[in-house]
This record gives structure tokens, sequence and C-alpha cells, in this order.
């Protein structure tokens, strides 16, 4: 679910990297607000590197199998950490699968990262609103909003970005479809992904719940 | 699953681009990959192709080497762009039953797949010809955020430890039994030890952080610590010669295509 090098005009990698400077700047304004933010940054590194290892686990779909994408679990536990993160870990599966690539890397980091940022917002604003709700309640269904959400938001845009960015003229009702088709196709993904950040998040939860107070 | 990427993509070599200054190269590398992403004109691709070819065979870098590298994203934008010659455009150049191919299609993937190849190997080319560390430095001196530069550097340092402990963990699960058969649907006890194993690990990972910024603060780390000056001084003319030449493609690159698109 990335976009490669060469695949779309280079005004969309542009517009991509000012995205992208744009949120991290936010992101970096943010995290600079607490007291000591190098207190952060060896946790979302070591975070970032684990996310970036735990995203090759691969869920059977037989006759394949997939593999989880974490946007959403990435923004519940990081918080605004959550984009650098995402931009870090796509820099790595660049320049080590080839998979993205440099010139798409500002486009790509929006596509994963915003559904990140987002994730985090849903997961905070639930955990409020169903305050009246027994914790684990609330927290487990946050998290699956959380979750499913943030795939669903990454897909949608992964597929508007690649059927504009093509050139050659596809027509408007082939492009709706494509568009319909990518995102109804990973529906089914979308609610796997998020029941595995709800558990990943009750596990938290029971065992470190340090995890998820997070810098918001 | 096994955790079998490469370490470090730096080749030693005794080549130019390797012993060209890495911020300049790092300018000069993405002026040019703009510029290829720029082109939209199908007839400047064998120039563009031709370019890199030439600046790949001066890295001194093997050919098996690109063609590995190049092999599993190929197959990934063959599989994304690969019906575009049947759905798009309205010039039929060939038809079989309900099968046909298009001359807008086969250009726009023509299009696709020499940018791709382009931009690709020039960021291989990079990556090959600059150690990591050297790159991120450099990325830092020219204005990347500390606060990134330093998340990079150790994400990357503890990757690979975080790699191992993954796939002990893994081992680990299936030597006690649990284990998935590929074939089977997912089931929620399943997807719960999948959870619990990523669970384990981000815990791992968040005690190992706390010791690592201990020490940090013990050495002193500060993000406000400037890096030490680098002996700009002592480069020769060549490094800025070598700039200005591949500013110089990627502007002739761009005007080519602009020319090119109002023939």
């Amino acid at each position: 679910m990335h976009i490669a090098d060469g695949m779309v005009p280079a005004q969309f990698c542009i517009g991509g990297y000012a995205a992208t400077g744009l949120l991290s700047w936010v992101c970096l304004r943010q995290i600079n607000r607490v007291s000591d933010p190098a207190q952060g940054i060896p946790k979302a590194a070591l975070l970032t590197a684990t996310f970036f290892v735990a995203s090759l686990l691969h869920i059977p779909i037989p006759p394949a199998s997939v593999h989880l994408v974490l946007n959403g679990l990435l923004g519940v536990v990081l918080g605004y950490y959550a984009f650098l993160a995402v931009l870090i870990g796509l820099f790595f599966q660049a320049i080590m699968f080839g998979h993205g690539g440099l010139s798409t890397l500002g486009i790509n980091a929006i596509i994963m990262g915003l559904p990140a940022l987002l994730a985090a917002l849903i997961f905070r604003s639930g955990l409020w609103l169903l305050r009246s709700f027994p914790n684990r309640w609330a927290m487990g269904i946050s998290a699956f909003f959380g979750g499913a959400i943030a795939l669903i938001l990454a897909v949608s845009l992964f597929a508007v970005l690649a059927v504009l960015g093509l050139p050659g003229g596809v027509d408007a009702i082939a492009e709706r479809t494509a568009i319909f088709a990518l995102v109804t196709a990973h529906l089914p993904l979308a609610v796997i992904e998020g029941a595995f950040t709800t558990l990943v998040v009750l596990f938290l939860d029971q065992v470190k719940p340090d995890l998820l107070k997070h810098t918001w | 699953m096994s955790l079998s990427w490469n370490k470090e993509i730096y080749t030693p070599q005794n080549s130019w681009l390797h012993a060209w200054e890495p911020r300049f190269k790092l300018l000069g590398f993405s002026a040019l990959i703009l510029a290829f992403a720029m082109v939209r004109q199908w007839q400047l691709l064998p120039f563009i192709v031709l370019l890199t070819a030439v600046l790949y065979r001066t890295s001194q870098l093997p050919l098996d080497f690109l063609t590995r590298r190049l092999r599993y994203p190929g197959l990934i934008l063959l599989g994304l762009v690969g019906l575009l010659p049947f759905i798009s455009g309205q010039t039929v150049i060939w038809q079989w039953g309900l099968l046909t191919l298009r001359q807008e299609g086969c250009l726009a993937v023509g299009l696709i797949a020499g940018r791709f190849f382009s931009i690709t190997t020039l960021g291989l080319l990079l990556l090959a010809t600059t150690p990591f560390v050297v790159l991120v430095r450099s990325l830092r001196s020219l204005g990347l955020p500390v606060l990134i530069a330093d998340m990079t550097l150790l994400s990357y340092r503890y990757l690979f430890d975080i790699g191992d402990n993954f796939n002990t963990m893994r081992t680990a699960m299936r030597l006690r039994g649990f284990q998935h058969h590929a074939k089977r649907l997912i089931t929620l006890s399943w997807l719960n030890q999948l959870a619990s194993l990523a669970g384990s690990l981000l815990i791992r990972s968040y005690e190992q952080s706390e010791r690592v910024y201990q020490a940090m603060r013990l050495r002193g780390y500060s993000p406000h610590t400037r890096p030490p000056k680098t002996q700009s001084a002592a480069l020769s003319s060549w490094h800025g010669f070598a700039l200005g030449s591949v500013l110089l493609m990627a502007v002739g690159v761009i005007a080519a295509d602009f020319v090119v698109s109002r023939v």
C-alpha cells in the first residue's frame, strides 16, 4: 500500500513532501512543549523499530496472507511521535526493501501518518466519551475504532492518490470503481487490524499501562 | 517468517561517487530525482535511462546488486499498473476478443517504468555509496530536525536487535505448540497470541528504551548539542564541479521535458 517511485507525477511528490514537512513541524512543536523532550526520543525510537518489526507479522487469509499495517496502534501508543515514527519506518522500508521510494516518501508518510494521528485522536476521544463505561471496555472499543478507521483512511488515501496520479487518463467511472473496489476489499482487513489493536492495547493496559500514557 | 533484510546497503568501492562529499551528493541526487519525477514525455525516457545507466556504471557497483534490489519493488509496481494498457486510453492497437490493448495505456506504463527504474536506481546509488550514519548526519547538517535525526539513528541502531528478539520469541512460541497453519482461517485465539507477542516485544523495547535514556543522560546527551563542524575548507574543487554538473543535468531534463511538450 505504498506509492512507488515514478508512479505519480512530480507535483504529487512535492506536495507530499510539503504536507509532510508541515505535519512534522506541528508534531515537533507539540513534542517540544513537554519539559524534557529528550526523554521521549529513545522510547519513540525503539518503539518505531519495534513497530517496523511487528508490521512484518503475516495474517493468513487463505489462499494468501497479509501483513499488518499497525498505523492505528502506532498512533495510540506514540501520540504525536507517531507521525515521525511512520516517516522513519517508511524510510527504512524504502532503503531496505525498495518498498515505496525516496521520491514518494512524503506522499507515503501522509498516507500512513495522517491516519496514525487520527487514530490517536479517536482513542483519546473514545476514552473521554465512554468514561462512564468500565475502563477496559472503553479502552477496547476506542482502540478498535482507532485501528480500523486508521487502516480504512490509509487505504482510501492510497487509492485516491494512486488512481488520480496515474498518467494516461482512465475514465471517471473506472476511477471511481477502482477506488471503491480497493477500499471495499480492505474492509475485512480493517476489522482484523481493529481487533488486533484492541488486543494489544488491552494486553499493554494489563501488563505495562505506562506505555499508553504518552505525551498528548 | 524470518527477518532477512540487508543490514547495510553501503558497498565500499573506489569510485568518484563514493568519494563525493555526502552533502553535495544528497543535493545533487535530490535534484536529479526530482527532475526525473517531472518527466511527462515518453520521448525523454531513453535519455534518463541512459544517464542513470552511466551513473551506475561509474559507481563500480555490480549489476546483479541492482537487479536483486529492483526485482521486488518492480513486481509490486507491475501489480499496480499492469492493467493500464487494457483500460486506459482510446487508441486501440491490438484486439483479441474482449482483450483490447490501448496505445495511451502502454505509453503510461512505459513512462512509469522508465521513471521508476531511473529514480529507484538513483536512490540505490545514493545509499550504496554513502554509509547510513554519514547520510543521516549529512541530512542533519542540511537542516533535518535533531529529534528526527536522533530518532532515525537510534531506531536503526536497535532495529536488528529487536528483529533478533522477535525471531527468538516466535521460535519459542512455536516450540511450545503455538502455531497456526497457513491454510486455515484466522481465529480470535490465534490473533490474541500474535497480539501478546507484539505486546511483549513493545514492553521489552520500552524497558530497554528507559535504560538507553539513562545511559544517554549519563554521557551528557542533549538534543540541543550541536554536532561538530565538518572541515568543508579541505574539500577540493571537484566536489563543487560535480554538484554543478549534476544540477545542470537536472535543469536540462526539466527544460527538455518542457520543450518536447510544446512541440
